[in-house]
């Protein structure tokens, strides 16, 4: 006999404070606010490059726009829907790479993954924004959500 | 009667985690002690090959073996157990019969029927074989309720339709399909059928015969017994037709340099050595679900679903997905699987969310991509219920449910 021990669940009220707290590790305020409120958000389809980042195991798929000029991401912009967390750091990639050049790029987009990579080496000065995804790495299956834009845009950086 | 608390009590991941809710049982059941301890007695008593020695051991443990393929024949309402053929799974199982089946009859231009809510594993496999032959593969259009639309069925069928191949109960919607009218009318067209049962053997009462169905497949894992086994049941008249795919030891009569003649039964489709501790799980399995009467079952999940359904409809902005669910007591065409979005949340936040919780629920697309770009939806959440689970645990989902949307509104 296996008695579901009722004692060891808390109740409706007690759940909602409780995960309010738990939920705020993953879910900060960085992440929420960019999810309601993405950065350039908006179709472009005429934009030179136009480069899609999908995951086929839950069906997010972002499609940045943007064109390289003189060396550097402008006119950056997205477009598309997943959870809040890729959303969010989609608008964040927007936000942080939209007029630099590519080399600083570069920088940047090793710099945020670093946060999400496990093994990653905890750097000195990172970005808030960034570091607001600390918390993915830390739950099943969520960091692919954190970075999927940015290796997506990575990988279309090194094969150019 | 089901007695949730004491079913829980024979699965010893709920001893280990007595505060683990688990509604994923569509992807995988978790496993009874029955089944655990009989792997475990194969191992540690038993081990040896089948079909190969001639000492004590492995005659013993051939005859444990074979005996299960009449106890699986028994279960689903086979004439006989040579019509019964162990696989790896419900996706070997269809493989096999498009394969071996399907390949040597399909023409260039001829058709084969299937539903908007297939699995992948009842889609690509037959989308591989139209590639390869010139065929066209034909998809039931379903209602927004989640059900199949009938008058397009029969409008499908045609004389260049070589096979049409269905779902039981959706893993997706939950949708449970009228099979047994829709195999009297593609026999009518004199069609063979083959029915994906991976979501129905568990809960509903199976009869094959009855049915009169071509083939029906399902999965070891989803019925409580372990993974990697499954069962391909097939009418003898097919399966003496049918040419191996698979070649090696185990499932020959004579073979020379010149040629090699295959066993006659079912053992032709099983060449090499098998997943025997597997096969004797699943004969466990399906000595533990034996124990219960399948419409005790029914009532209960029916039970479950409804409670669970008119909870969550109060959510506001809860949406479930296959409106046959919503909260209609009597509906016959509903599983007990509750697939549901929730408005400006993605699924996956809810899945990791109740996660937190200890709420084991699926997110994503079920492995029936079309299906959700039919519904113009990204993918779902799905709760799916088994015997062990109870309205406790539905009422700490739905306060998680709470919790999540007063987090993100
Ligand atoms: C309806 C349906 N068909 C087929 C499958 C595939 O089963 P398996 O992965 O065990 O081969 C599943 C399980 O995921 C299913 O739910």
């Amino acid at each position: 006999m296996c008695k579901i021990q009722k004692d060891k669940f808390l109740s409706e009220e007690q759940v909602v404070n409780k995960m309010n707290e738990e939920l705020k590790k993953l879910y900060k305020t960085v992440i929420l606010k960019n999810n309601n409120e993405p950065f350039a958000f908006e179709k472009r389809e005429e934009a030179e490059v136009v480069l899609e980042a999908y995951n086929q195991i839950c069906g997010d798929r972002f499609r940045l726009f943007f064109e390289i000029e003189n060396d550097k991401i402008v006119n950056l912009s997205f477009h598309g829907f997943g959870c809040a967390i890729s959303k969010a750091s989609t608008s964040i990639l927007v936000k942080h790479l939209e007029g630099k050049s590519l080399i600083e790029t570069k920088d940047i987009l090793k710099s945020f993954l670093n946060v999400i990579n496990p093994e990653g080496i905890k750097e000195e000065n990172i970005e808030e924004d960034f570091q607001a995804f600390e918390a993915a790495k830390d739950f099943p299956g969520r960091s692919k959500c954190a970075t999927l834009s940015w290796d997506a845009l990575k990988e279309y950086l090194e094969e150019k | 009667m089901i007695d949730p608390v004491n079913i829980r009590g024979e699965f010893p991941i709920f001893i280990n985690n007595p505060d683990l809710i688990y509604f994923d049982n569509a992807a995988t059941t978790q496993k009874p002690a029955m089944v655990i301890d009989g792997i475990k007695d194969y191992y540690e008593n038993h081990n040896s090959n089948i079909h190969r020695g001639i000492y004590d051991l492995a005659a013993s443990t051939t005859k444990k073996y074979e005996v299960v393929r009449q106890k699986v024949a028994d279960f689903i309402g086979a004439p006989n157990e040579q019509s019964i053929v162990y696989t790896t799974g419900t996706t070997a199982g269809i493989n096999l019969v498009a394969s071996s089946f399907l390949s040597h009859q399909l023409q260039a231009g001829d058709e084969i029927l299937i539903s908007a809510m297939e699995h992948h594993a009842n889609l690509i496999p037959w989308q591989m074989l139209c590639e390869a032959k010139g065929a066209i593969l034909k998809v039931i259009p379903i209602n927004q309720d989640g059900t199949i639309e009938k008058p397009l069925y029969k409008a499908l069928l045609s004389p260049k339709t070589k096979m049409v191949a269905l779902v039981h109960v959706s893993n997706s919607l939950g949708t449970i399909n009228p099979i047994a009218e829709m195999i009297e009318i593609a026999h009518d067209h004199g069609i063979p059928v083959l029915i994906d049962g991976a979501q129905s053997v568990a809960h509903y009462e199976i009869d094959v015969k009855a049915l009169d169905v071509d083939f029906f497949v399902f999965s070891g894992h989803k019925i409580f017994g372990p993974t990697g086994v499954g069962i391909l049941y097939g009418k003898e008249e097919h399966l003496k037709k049918m040419h191996p795919i698979n070649f090696g030891g185990d499932m020959i009569k004579n073979v020379t340099f010149k040629k090699t003649s295959f066993l006659d039964g079912p053992q032709k489709f099983e060449a090499g050595t098998t997943n025997i501790a597997g096969i004797i799980g699943l004969g466990y399995a399906i000595d533990y679900l034996n124990q219960f009467d399948k419409k005790e079952i029914q009532k209960y999940l029916k039970h479950l679903r409804t409670y669970a359904v008119n909870k969550m409809l109060e959510i506001n902005g809860l949406r479930i997905i296959g409106s046959i669910n919503n909260g209609n007591n009597s509906t016959d065409q509903a599983g007990s699987i509750i697939s549901f979005v929730m408005d400006g949340i993605h699924p996956h936040d809810i899945a990791t969310i109740l996660g937190v919780e200890k709420i084991a629920v699926r997110a994503g697309n079920h492995c029936t991509q079309p299906l959700m770009d039919f519904l113009e939806l990204p993918g779902t959440t799905r709760a799916s219920f088994t015997i062990y689970n109870t309205p406790f645990e539905i009422d700490k989902m739905i306060d998680a449910l709470k919790g999540i949307q007063q987090f993100f509104n």
